[in-house]
């Protein structure tokens, strides 16, 4: 018997029930459309935060201080906060030595200083950020919209991230539902506008207010005007340094007084000058394979490390658990569709028993017949898996859009929280037809057992 | 040597303590070309030993020999190709397929025997021909007379030009005037085709009328066998 017979011969079965076969294959494709979104939202949510932690340079950054980070857990890193640390300082020459490294792409010290800005009558407390003119290479810096990025290190000029803009309730273009304060400026106005920097430096006139009864740090106000540049836009997954803030060239940022309380804290510990020039340095790696390398040398030079793309091996754990927990959500749904298929191909047999019969008294061999059955039960498969498939893809997008729509004001851009790759449309047809065949074995053994003279004899 | 040999065929079933002989040793042999008769009363065992004959049942002693090959000790795959190729059955009920048309149920047993595709319309169409039920090709079995359907039955049977046709009381369901008709077409394709016929009847009349031979069954054993001089 040729494929195309049996094809044939099964495609005419079912088409006899036509009611009966489109409610099996309804069940099946519930079943496919469910496990398929299951997988899809698994894959969807693990590349998206890995695709944002990436598309960030989270996986190639690297943190570099001479001070306890405090929340390292590696078994060396707790002897060492416990045990008296030998502390290597960071000095100009240590970002030398790593910039002399064919892996290290870019080296730059933390530099971050607390301050009030003030921008067209309104202001906010923000940040800001010594960011050299080479991260212009690198996300978020690479992709201005909005203006441009800075060009020398000492330019009297910032890059000021979109969030800081919305926070003084400026928007270039649309104003914000929920601030009615917000306004709306056209780009032109805010590009090249000035940009007031209040910083708190030490009023030497008052240091007697610190002994005083009225207790009052002696702190002044100092302002620096600088002009805007550029507006970069960053989003929940950009590094902690890139979240928020102001981003200013290293030069200009260093010329900006303010107090380092980091500064203080030592002096009054007796720790002056101990951890070097720099609190910590920043290091981006050419790729996430080189991550591994230089954290050791550094570890190894007496430094303390932290890097996110470290726990690389650990948000893949976290993600295939859940691509576990979710597929086995859509595989219980699969499991009750695979009983309509039993129910199906057994109530034929009741019904087919004589033809059955007839069949084999006309030469049908028992593998031909559970052929036929199996055959059926691939079609409802393919074509509820198909169904199921193109549902699950439709409410998916659905799903996606309805999620979107109400978390615009928490996330900055459209995420899709589906995955609907060829390779899980494909595997879910392949699933659903296998799983349907798997669920036929025993009907279509049942039927293949049938004895030809019982079946004609019963009228 | 003979096409069929049946050598104490025996065959017993139980009920309640007591066996009761199905059949007790049966033997007699049939020529090729040979249209035998088998006839008897209801419940004299006729059916179960036109269904030993056709592979269709194989739970009983002693022998049924195709050309010298014993069909109760075949197994599952030799008893399929034997009603595929060797024997084309033909039923009192007819035993068609209600959901498919006239040609399509008489094409069923070229799809299981891997007759080529291509010339399986022309098979069937030559058959139905035959029958002079061309104009009922396209036809439902409800939608055909008693004795058309039994002539799609045949035509069936001969679909893969079997050596044996067994036919279980095929004019049992039908008028005088089919009946002949029916009887009438297994001879032409016994006589023109050298094709061998069994035919279970209870028509003693007919069965000696056109049979070579008349094989009489009464309670499971034959009790007498006719070689008649004329068809």
């Amino acid at each position: 018997m040729k494929i195309s017979d049996i094809i044939l011969l099964a495609f005419n079965n079912l088409k006899r029930n036509t009611f009966r076969t489109v409610l099996t294959m309804l069940g099946v494709a519930v079943g496919i459309g469910t496990l398929s979104s299951m997988v899809s939202l698994g894959r969807g949510v693990s590349q998206n935060i890995s695709s944002q932690m990436s598309r960030n340079d989270l996986f190639t950054g690297l943190t570099i201080s001479s001070r306890d980070f405090g929340f390292d857990s590696s078994p060396q890193s707790s002897r060492l906060l416990t045990t008296e640390r030998q502390v290597v300082p960071l000095t100009d020459s240590t970002i030398y030595d790593l910039e002399q490294k064919d892996e290290v792409a870019v080296v730059f010290p933390e530099l971050i200083k607390p301050a009030v800005i003030v921008f067209k009558g309104r202001s906010v407390n923000a940040n800001i950020k010594a960011v050299p003119v080479k991260m212009g290479g690198f996300y978020p810096f690479d992709n201005i919209k909005l203006g441009e990025f800075y060009s020398s290190e000492s330019e009297p000029c910032v890059v000021l991230s979109k969030n800081v803009l919305n926070r003084m309730g400026i928007y270039t273009d649309k104003v914000s539902s929920e601030d009615p304060s917000s306004v709306l400026m056209p780009v032109d106005s805010v590009i090249g506008a000035d940009i007031e920097i209040i910083t708190k430096i030490f009023d030497i006139d008052k240091i007697d207010l610190i002994t005083s009864s009225k207790k009052q740090l002696p702190l002044k106000n100092d302002t620096t005007i600088l002009r805007v540049k550029g507006i970069v836009e960053t989003n929940s997954f950009s590094a902690g340094i890139f979240s928020d803030g102001i981003f200013l060239p290293t030069k200009t940022c260093e010329y900006i007084p303010c107090i380092d309380l980091q500064n203080v804290y030592d002096i009054i510990n007796g720790n002056s000058g101990k951890y070097g020039k720099y609190n910590s340095l920043h290091v981006r790696v050419k790729e996430h394979s080189m991550l591994k390398k230089v954290k050791n040398e550094a570890e190894a030079d007496g430094f303390q490390v932290f890097s996110i793309g470290d726990k690389l091996d650990d948000f893949e754990r976290v993600f295939f658990m859940l691509d576990s927990i979710l597929a086995a959500v859509g595989i219980i749904a699969l499991v009750l569709s695979v009983f309509g298929i039993v129910n199906t191909l057994l109530m034929a047999i009741y019904e087919r028993r004589k033809e059955i019969g007839i069949m084999k008294s006309l030469g049908a061999t028992s593998s031909q017949v559970k052929l036929i059955f199996y055959f059926e039960a691939a079609m409802i498969g393919f074509a509820g898996g198909l169904i199921g498939v193109l549902c699950g893809k439709i409410a998916s997008a659905a799903s996606s859009r309805i999620a979107n729509s109400q978390l615009e004001n928490f996330i900055d851009s459209n995420i899709e929280y589906f995955t609907y790759s060829w390779e899980i449309v494909l595997l879910s047809v392949l699933f659903s037809v296998v799983v349907s065949i798997a669920a036929s074995i025993y009907p279509a053994g049942k039927a293949s057992k049938i004895d030809p003279l019982n079946a004609l004899r019963r009228e | 040597m003979a096409l069929i040999e049946v050598n104490n065929l025996s065959k017993t079933y139980k009920k309640g303590d007591n066996v009761i002989y199905a059949l007790r040793n049966i033997n007699f042999d049939i020529q090729e070309g040979e249209y035998v008769s088998i006839v008897g009363k209801s419940g004299s065992g006729k059916s179960t030993l036109l269904n030993l004959l056709g592979g269709m049942d194989t739970s009983a002693t002693g022998g049924v020999y195709y050309n010298g090959k014993n069909l109760l000790e075949m197994t599952e795959k030799e008893l399929s190709y034997h009603r595929k190729f060797t024997v084309g059955m033909i039923f009192q009920s007819f035993n068609l397929i209600p959901t498919r048309t006239a040609i399509d149920n008489v094409k069923l047993p070229l799809i299981f025997s891997n007759y080529p595709v291509r010339l399986r319309e022309t098979r069937a169409c030559e058959l139905l021909y035959n029958m002079g039920l061309y104009n009922r090709a396209l036809h439902y079995p409800s939608e055909l007379s008693g004795g058309e359907a039994q002539r799609v039955a045949i035509a069936r049977a001969l679909a893969n030009k079997p050596k044996v046709i067994l036919a279980d009381e095929p004019t049992g369901n039908l008028d005088t005037a089919t009946s002949s008709e029916i009887i009438s077409l297994l001879q032409m394709f016994n006589k023109k085709h050298n094709i061998t016929v069994i035919m279970v009847t209870h028509d003693k009349e007919t069965a000696n009328r056109v049979s070579d031979k008349t094989v009489l069954l009464s309670d499971g054993e034959i009790i007498k066998t006719t070689v008649n001089q004329k068809k």
